[in-house]
């Protein structure tokens, strides 16, 4: 039995001395599972993420990746970290200006120095610029290679940020909210390209999810999250409506369903998923 | 009506007022029947412009050299703000997204901070002492002639480049670079990947628009030695030359309008 | 664990468009940068020169201590409040000339766009008459701004004398240009919809002015107003240096007579007040946008 990926054992996080975002924290994630993470806004299912790849450190609580203990980690060892980690962002991943090609080889800058990633930026590898073309295959859009990014419309720019940690090569892969600012008729199209990935590649898949229907379609282990902490852990058959409502309560009333990206999807449980999968 | 909106009006009015009679302003004398016939007749007597050809060609040399001036002085400007940019923009150097986890010991960020520190200071100290100082400094040091005049243009307007480089840097958007750093990327690796393809076509508008700015100051750089017309401007002005003074008006309006096209003309094409 | 295998299939080209753009700019640079640095004598050996050095050290060691003594800043009051004063007077005159100026100066109150196109269609004469003045504000406009400020403070030292007055001359003139050209763009670019409807009332340009234009565009005009305010108080320092009055006069004489440690005294009030006057302009462009 392999390590776990991720073990977190009262993870905690406070912002300021005051803002209490991640709570103490108990989780584990096993080698090649599919996890979403669902939850009201401000539950801080961000935070999490954002400790899970290394960008904030917690203020409290232990946490190891891949069974290495995350203490004072910093410098190359942190760099050699974080590679291990591929995260999918809501928005903005890419640098606009650049072509696409070197927004998606910027997934190996954790494996190049600096003098080869410069080269690369003015005149790619041959064999680079098949890689990226490959991964590029692999999401569907191998002849944006060379356009330019801020060309694409934004499902396509989610398949260059996957494209991109695709080349990564890491162990897990975070999505945080990668469809929430995609066309909801395209969002199952990158959710089941994800978890194929993933379960072509044997990775480990985490992610953040505004849409309670694509989590329970999609993973066989759905974490809720609420109040900084886990309110349940369980495979989608044992989710029921109740335990969905209480997860939402108290955050339905101000907002409408219309005008919020943030507002919890009308029905919180349909017998049959909200759209279409393609 | 509030008494506060009343006051700033009425503020505006006595900062006038008080500025009117501080200054001299002597608009009835300048619109006298008086005043007017004076400046008519200093108007008569630029025209017509000399245009004898041994002057042409010798103003053709001055606004070339004006040219050279501020060509170079942008140039140095541009060479002076991009060296200290990178150290005086907070988010490059010692706070935000790319520093947040990967904290190093008290005395690094210390000295990172205090490299901050200098950097501004460094560049303050150029956009504040006025180009003219400069230029009268260098004159000191290196002589006359148009070179103590690059180099004031460069220092000063390498001050003030420098600060309008920084601002951009700090307001760029963090999330790509948050995005390499998560993939593993080194600083110097989100530098090249993530800062600088965002901010170089601004630098390169400020610096174009720079260069109009500086055809102007060359030109009263001249003053002090630094070369150009606008020495010659002293020059015929003291002489009552004015018939040569008009040629320069007019050399220095075409070449002006010709930087200031060009500019428009580049920042078009390269952007 | 499975790297993307490099793939067999033939890449897209990198479209990287051929022009011819890069390379004759790459020659026009090339050349201009050659020909400046013979223009301008570049050397950059002069200023490592012995003689060179030893001027520069003279300088540095006469600057400081600065000179702080009351009698000094006592006497430094009044060129101090002349350079604020040269600024404002300067600015007022300036939106006294630009302002008519641009007025005449903008095509959609002149001659095009919706505000003229009925009026002047078929008569070239009436064209003609539109047409004219904005060409004259226009020109009239470029040669006051394209002339630098201390051309105008030149002559105008010879035509009033030494002292403010010819300060506040210069930059009136010359920032009359110049705000009567970004005047014009601003309502040049503003929308159209509000003229429209007040023209169909049947209102002439001038109340579609007063009570369209001029409304929606008033903020960007203060605000790019105030910008010049700032850029005035640092010119009337510089054009002190030629007779104008201020503390540019003073840093003149101070130099004039190697008194650096005034010199710097005034370079520290000069900062001072730029400092100032960036800060009250940005607070002042914030309440209003």
């Amino acid at each position: 039995m392999s390590e776990p990926v991720y073990r977190l054992e009262v993870l905690t996080k406070i912002f300021d001395g005051t803002l209490t975002a991640v709570n103490g924290v108990d989780l584990t994630v096993r080698p090649g599972e599919k996890v979403a993470v669902i939850g009201p806004s401000g539950a801080g299912k961000t935070t999490l993420f954002r400790l899970l790849n290394l960008t904030v450190r917690q203020t409290a609580g232990r946490l190891w990746i891949a069974g290495q203990e995350i203490g004072d980690l910093h410098g190359a060892r942190l760099r050699e970290m974080r590679r291990k980690i591929g995260t999918v962002y809501q928005q903005h991943n890419l640098v606009p200006r650049l072509r696409v090609t070197h927004n998606v080889l910027a997934g190996r800058l954790g494996t190049w120095s600096l003098p080869q990633a410069l080269r690369s930026l003015v005149r790619p590898r041959e064999e680079d610029l098949r890689a990226a073309h490959r991964a590029l295959s692999q999401v569907g859009i191998p002849e944006k290679l060379w356009a330019r990014t801020d060309e694409l419309s934004g499902g396509q720019q989610q398949r260059v940020a996957i494209a991109r940690v695709l080349l990564q090569n890491p162990e897990v892969i975070l999505a945080d909210e990668p469809v929430s600012s995609v066309d909801p008729t395209l969002a199952h199209g990158i959710v089941k390209l994800l978890v194929e990935l993933c379960s072509t590649f044997h990775k480990t898949l985490v992610m953040n999810l505004h849409s309670v229907d694509l989590a329970l379609a999609y993973f066989p282990r759905v974490i809720g999250f609420r109040d900084g902490q886990v309110a349940f852990d369980r495979s989608p058959d044992e989710i029921s409506d109740d335990l969905l409502t209480d997860l939402y309560a108290g955050r339905l009333t101000s907002v409408s369903a219309e005008d919020s990206p943030d507002a919890v999807p009308e029905t919180i449980r349909s017998g049959t998923p909200l759209l279409r999968p393609q | 009506m509030r008494p506060a909106t009343l006051l700033v009006p009425a503020g505006i009015l006595a900062l006038i007022l008080w500025s009117w009679h501080g200054t001299r302003f002597d608009l009835i004398g300048l619109l006298s029947a008086d005043g007017r016939a004076q400046m008519l007749t200093y108007v008569q007597r630029l025209f017509p412009p000399d245009l004898s050809p041994d002057l042409l060609r010798k103003v053709a040399y001055w606004s070339l050299e004006t040219f050279a001036i501020s060509f170079m002085g942008t140039l140095l400007s541009v060479a002076v703000a991009l060296a200290l940019v990178f150290f005086a923009s907070r988010n490059l150097v010692f706070t935000g997204v790319l520093f947040e986890v990967d904290e190093a010991g008290r005395p690094i960020r210390i000295a990172r901070i205090g490299l901050y520190v200098v950097a501004r200071a460094l560049l303050n100290l150029l956009r504040t002492v006025p180009h003219i100082v400069w230029a009268l400094i260098f004159v000191f040091a290196v002589g006359l002639g148009p070179f103590p005049g690059v180099l004031a243009l460069g220092l000063h307007t390498g001050g003030v480049l420098g600060k309008l480089f920084a601002e951009v840097v700090e307001d760029i958007e963090t999330q790509p670079l948050e995005a390499l750093q998560a993939a593993g990327a080194s600083r110097l690796q989100i530098f090249f990947y993530g800062v600088l393809p965002r901010v170089l076509p601004q630098f390169l508008a400020y610096s174009l628009y720079r260069w109009e700015v500086n055809i102007r100051e060359a030109i009263i750089l001249g003053y002090v030695g630094a070369g150009g017309l606008g020495q010659q401007i002293q020059i015929a002005i003291s002489l009552f030359l004015e018939n040569k003074l008009l040629t320069l008006i007019l050399a220095i309006y075409l070449m002006v309008t010709m930087v200031d096209y060009s500019s428009a003309y580049l920042r078009r094409r390269l952007l | 664990m499975p790297y993307p295998k490099p793939s067999e299939a033939a890449l897209p080209s990198s479209d990287h468009s051929r022009s011819l753009f890069p390379i004759l700019f790459g020659i026009c640079f090339a050349a201009a940068f050659v020909g400046s640095w013979q223009l301008a004598q570049i050397q950059p050996g002069l200023l490592f020169e012995a003689e060179g050095r030893r001027n520069m050290a003279r300088f540095i060691t006469g600057m400081f201590p600065p000179d702080l003594s009351l009698n000094f800043l006592r006497f430094l009051v009044v060129p101090f409040f002349e350079t604020i004063q040269i600024s404002v007077m300067g600015t007022v005159l300036a939106i006294a000339i630009g302002f008519p100026l641009s007025l005449l100066g903008t095509a959609s109150l002149a001659h095009a766009g919706i505000l003229n196109d009925l009026e002047i269609a078929g008569s070239p004469g009436r064209r003609l008459a539109r047409t004219l003045p904005y060409v004259l504000a226009r020109t009239v406009m470029s040669a006051f701004r394209c002339i630098p400020e201390f051309v105008w403070a030149f002559m105008f030292v010879r035509a009033v004398g030494l002292g403010p007055f010819p300060g506040v001359l210069a930059i009136g003139v010359s920032y009359g240009g110049m705000l009567g050209k970004v005047y014009s763009e601003i309502l040049e670019n503003l929308e159209t919809q509000p003229s429209e409807a007040l023209q169909a009332t049947g209102a002439s340009r001038w109340k579609i002015l007063i009570y369209g234009m001029l409304p929606q565009a008033l903020p960007q005009l203060v605000s790019y107003t105030l910008y010049r305010w700032e850029c005035a108080v640092r010119a009337s320092a510089i054009l002190g240096f030629i007779g104008a009055g201020g503390l540019g006069q003073q840093i003149e004489l101070s130099m004039r007579m190697f008194n650096f440690h005034e010199v710097v005294t005034l370079i520290l009030i000069l900062f001072l007040l730029v400092a100032a006057v960036d800060f009250l302009s940005a607070r002042a462009r914030k309440a209003i946008v």
